[in-house]
């Protein structure tokens, strides 16, 4: 099965976008069975994927609004050891 | 390309800021100056901060300040901004701050190919040595040129 993620951030024209760079690497060199989109924040509300990924602040930001996705925030956009990390829990999660 | 939205008169280096409002101000004047941005974007910048957090800081000691291109960007442009004494955005993994790429972005579409290769350099130890004993904005521009 593939998933579907999301990438978003407030704006969706800027960490969105290197933060998807960086995000689709890993799911490349990795073979990960999931599909990115990016875009500003208001598209989380309608997404029909089972994925969010955005930085940590923007994270702490969408836990309250109890979304029916998984959201990862990650803390440093080119650390490539974190971003297979939580990936590989999220699809861990999902079996 | 990177290029194609950066410059010489874009290059801010060893600036002295007071805290981080300050460094936006400061690394985001020459794109104002250049009218890539009105001067609401800045005021847009600094209010996202204080309503979400340090989001902009990406990586270790590295911010993109930007808004949405609503917020008054007039062109698409990347400023770019060392911090003589690096500044705290509050952010706890990646504080303190002593790079700035501040981001105008139009649409959000048109930049990703530079924002692809700045994304690049900031993968690369040598960039960030370039950019600590750059004395001229020609000399960082030069690198860009070259990578």
């Amino acid at each position: 099965m593939e998933f579907k993620g999301l990438v978003a951030c407030r704006a969706g024209v800027g960490s969105s976008l290197m933060l998807k760079i960086k995000v689709n690497q890993v799911i490349n060199d990795n073979k990960l069975p999931i599909k990115i989109e990016h875009g500003a924040l208001d598209m989380v509300v309608g997404f029909n994927g089972q994925l969010i990924i955005t930085l940590t602040d923007v994270a702490e930001e969408l836990a309250a609004k109890h979304l029916p996705q998984t959201v990862i925030g990650i803390k440093n956009i080119m650390d490539k050891t974190e971003i297979l990390t939580r990936l590989n829990e999220f699809l861990a999660a999902q079996k | 390309m990177l290029l194609d939205l950066t410059s010489e008169k874009l290059v801010r280096l060893q600036i002295e800021a007071k805290d981080w409002k300050d460094a936006i101000r400061q690394a985001a004047e020459p794109l104002l100056r250049e009218k890539k941005i009105k001067a609401g974007y800045i005021d847009e910048i600094i209010r996202g901060v204080e309503e979400i957090g340090p989001y902009i800081v990406l990586t270790k000691h590295v911010a993109l300040p930007h808004a949405r291109p609503e917020a008054g960007a007039l062109e698409s442009a990347i400023g770019i901004a060392t911090l003589k004494t690096p500044v705290v955005f509050g952010n706890k993994d990646n504080d303190p701050v002593k790079y700035m790429f501040c981001l105008s972005a139009r649409d959000s579409e048109s930049h990703i190919q530079a924002l692809g290769e700045l994304t690049e350099l900031l993968g690369r130890e040598d960039f960030y040595k370039l950019l600590d004993r750059a004395r001229t904005a020609q000399e960082v521009i030069q690198y860009i040129k070259n990578m």
